[in-house]
């Protein structure tokens, strides 16, 4: 059975799925790591290992690195992810049944096999460009380029291609220019802005191989119909045929489940526009995920059929302010109504790795809510307010202090073998929800 | 609340500048195993017409044959007497054949039943089950009074592992040595890849039961399938890139004998690592220790 984590950079998936694997590494040993899983299957899980590697061309999730990194003194969090990579889990099942159980004897328990797959997020957003043509892309990128803080972001870009000539030659050095200047603009966003509608995703993240001449392309007003055109033309569809027939057609096919990881409340203070292009870019990429199934997906049962939607890092908000959360994330997705085909769609507040405690504090004379964590810089113990959490998408009044940054807590003391796994916060009744079924 | 309006999120300032301990939740006590309630065992409609139908075939079988009997009674006292040995024999040698069955099943259990217990750190049922267990395996008796008197899980750890388990661990390898070179023959001498498969099966069936009656196991069948299993299950544990069974590997590798066939076909080295990895797995699933 394949679990395709999906979400967008900096959601959360790479220290999702360490966690993931520790947990239920842990809960194959007996330790109650997962009690919502454990209820689901009934307490019959009787182990849990790591396919051994075959002959796998891709390379393999480094689930014990990442793990020992975060457990190691100073902690270090996962880089950035440069690369996808697979693991296999096997869950070993004891049968309910007698019958079962007789059969257990000889053909062994019942095993599950969980394929996890992480990869750059920033890859997730060329999925709606597949169906898209350049010239309706180049339209759309442009529009949406020139709306708000974008347009100070991309400024030297809008004047870049504002200048060209209707009749722009198909100039190497120009397409050259276009495209890093697209490139830093499309950075900047990312980066100073937390935008996450960015395209194409290996611009911002080129992978192991590196930047390649097919890359060098960038939307192109209508107006230049130069030999610029058809060169850029050319190079974008090159890029979606290589991204697809090395990403998505492998990997993202077929799967049967999907949580997709989103942070919310980070989305929520970059700010108003951040916030709606994060909504924009989820409502596309589940647009492009329920179009992407076939009809013979549909009749053999094949493709997502359940699919949990997850505010990550909810230890960054005390617990009493959780439940407003999640009221923020279904309006987060939940904007597109039709969610994908009769699937079981569920939302879930998360933290793969919990690294605060809860605590009060008071502010402006009055008592608040906050959470306590020993910060990354500095290794001091702070307490931070993350603002009241509205329950949907917030009025214009409420943006006026938006623009906050979380800052990066420390993992909690974790042993290093994560023989006991890694604090979580609802991490088990996200994944009973969506495998329970299963087990 | 919706009257006060939302304010600004922020880091609050303290003045303890102090670098501070990571946060402790105590997850590991928290989430350490308890001994589980057994799950309650249910029967199926299919369970349930099973188990009527071998009690069907039995007793019919049996009332049938009891009727035989005394009709050759009836007959002549001599046909009678020598019907009856003939039927005791027959159902005699049949429930030995279960009983056998059922002990290696339970011998089994018990081995289980130990690692859990020094899994969950439970000293006292960790002792009864290692006591009753260096009973059985000729192995353990030179320290079965070290044993008696080992005080806290971690000695009894410690005494198993440097006495008794040592040596089942080298007539482990030694087991999974003499499988290894006979694959590595097998693939030499076998015509087709379909027999070499065949023979692989056979050999490893019988390299599980080998290293069961290492063990002081005497698995019967049902107990020889679940045991091959759950190897195959823990030879993911087994690390495939162990340093111990690439040494392994190359010292059946490198026997004059065996230099010779694998020469020939890398298919032979891989062979010998499936077999001496069997072993190992194999081990695993028969020790009374969880190995590390
Ligand atoms: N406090 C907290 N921070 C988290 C958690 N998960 C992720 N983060 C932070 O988010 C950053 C990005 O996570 P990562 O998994 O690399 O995101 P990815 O790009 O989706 O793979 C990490 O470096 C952490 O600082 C969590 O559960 N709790
Ligand atoms: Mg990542």
């Amino acid at each position: 059975m394949r679990l395709a984590v999906t979400g967008l950079s900096r959601a959360g998936k790479t220290v999702f799925l360490t966690s993931l694997v520790a947990n239920l590494l842990a809960a194959g040993q007996g330790a109650r790591t997962l009690p919502a899983v454990e209820a689901a299957v009934g307490g019959r899980l009787r182990g849990a290992r790591i396919v051994p590697a075959e002959t796998q061309s891709t390379p393999r999730f480094d689930a014990s690195g990442h793990l020992l990194a975060l457990a190691s003194d100073p902690p270090r969090w996962p880089e950035r992810t440069e690369d996808l990579s697979t693991l296999e889990i096997a869950l070993e099942i004891e049968p309910r049944s007698f019958l079962g159980k007789a059969r257990g004897m000889l053909a062994g328990n019942r095993s599950v096999t969980l394929e996890l797959l992480d990869y750059p997020g920033e890859w997730l957003l060329d999925l709606p460009m597949l169906n898209q043509s350049y010239a309706d892309w180049s339209r759309e990128t442009l529009a949406r380029l020139r709306r708000g803080r974008r347009a100070q972001a991309a400024a030297a870009f809008l004047a870049f291609v504002d200048a060209l000539p209707a009749g722009a030659p198909a100039e190497e050095s120009l397409a050259r220019q276009g495209f890093s200047l697209y490139r830093d603009a499309l950075r900047t966003c990312r980066d100073t802005l937390g935008f996450r509608f960015l395209q194409p995703g290996r611009a911002l993240n080129p992978g192991p191989r590196g930047e390649a001449p097919l890359l060098w392309f960038f939307p192109l007003p209508e107006r230049v119909t130069g030999e610029l055109a058809p060169l850029l033309r050319r190079r974008h569809e090159a890029y979606l045929d290589d991204q697809r027939s090395s990403f998505f057609d492998p990997f993202f096919r077929r799967f049967h489940r999907q949580a997709v990881l989103v942070d919310a409340l980070g989305a929520l203070h970059a700010g108003e526009e951040a916030f709606d292009d994060t909504a924009a870019a989820l409502a596309a990429v589940a647009a492009s995920l329920r179009g992407g199934l076939g009809l013979f997906d549909l009749l053999t049962g094949q493709g997502v059929r359940r699919v949990g939607f997850a505010a990550t890092k909810a230890d960054h908000v005390p617990s009493r302010s959780r439940d407003a959360l999640l009221g923020l994330l279904g309006d987060l997705v939940g904007r597109d109504p039709a969610g994908p085909l009769d699937a079981t769609t569920s939302v879930h507040a998360i933290a793969a790795i919990r690294c605060t405690e809860d605590d009060v504090a008071t502010l402006e004379g009055r008592p608040v809510s906050v959470v306590r964590g020993v910060l990354m810089e500095g290794g001091v113990m702070r307490k931070v307010y993350p603002g009241e959490v509205p329950l949907r998408r917030p009025d214009a009044a409420f943006w006026e202090h938006a623009f906050f940054e979380m800052p990066v807590f420390q993992p909690p003391r974790l042993d290093g073998a994560g023989r006991a796994g890694i604090p979580h916060l609802g991490l088990d009744a996200l994944l009973a929800q969506l495998i329970g079924d299963l087990l | 609340m919706s009257d006060t309006p939302p304010r600004r999120p922020r880091i609050l300032t303290e003045a303890d500048d102090a670098p501070a301990q990571r946060l402790d939740f105590g997850w590991e006590q928290a989430v350490a195993p308890v001994a589980k309630p057994r799950a309650s065992r249910r029967w199926s409609a299919l369970g349930l017409a099973a188990a009527g139908l071998a009690v069907l075939l039995v007793g019919l079988s049996v009332l049938d044959v009891a009727n035989f009997v005394t009709d050759q009674f009836a007959r002549a006292d001599w046909l009678g007497w020598v019907t009856l040995a003939v039927a005791l024999l027959g159902f005699g040698l049949i429930a030995w054949a279960v009983l056998r069955e059922l002990r290696g099943l339970w011998a089994l259990e018990a081995v289980d039943a130990a690692r859990a217990a020094f899994a969950r750190n439970d000293y006292v049922a960790a002792r009864a089950a290692t006591l009753a267990w260096a009973a059985r395996v000729p192995a353990a008796s030179p320290s079965v009074n070290a044993l008696r008197g080992a005080n806290d899980l971690d000695s009894l750890r410690a005494l198993l592992e440097a006495g008794p388990l040592a040596e089942l661990d080298r007539a482990t390898t030694a087991a999974g040595r003499v499988a290894a070179a006979q694959a590595v023959g097998a693939t030499v001498v076998m015509p087709t890849p379909a027999l070499d498969a065949v023979f692989f099966v056979w050999r490893g069936f019988r390299l599980v039961r080998e290293v069961a009656a290492i063990h002081g196991l005497r698995p019967g069948i049902a107990g020889t399938f679940g045991l091959l299993r759950r190897a195959l299950f823990e030879a993911g544990a087994v690390a495939a890139a162990d340093v111990a069974i690439d040494a392994a590997t190359q010292f059946v590798a490198t026997h004059p004998l065996v230099k010779t066939a694998i020469g020939e076909s890398g298919k032979g080295a891989v062979a010998a690592r499936r077999m001496i990895l069997l072993a190992r797995a194999a081990a695993r699933a028969c020790r009374i220790l969880p190995s590390s």
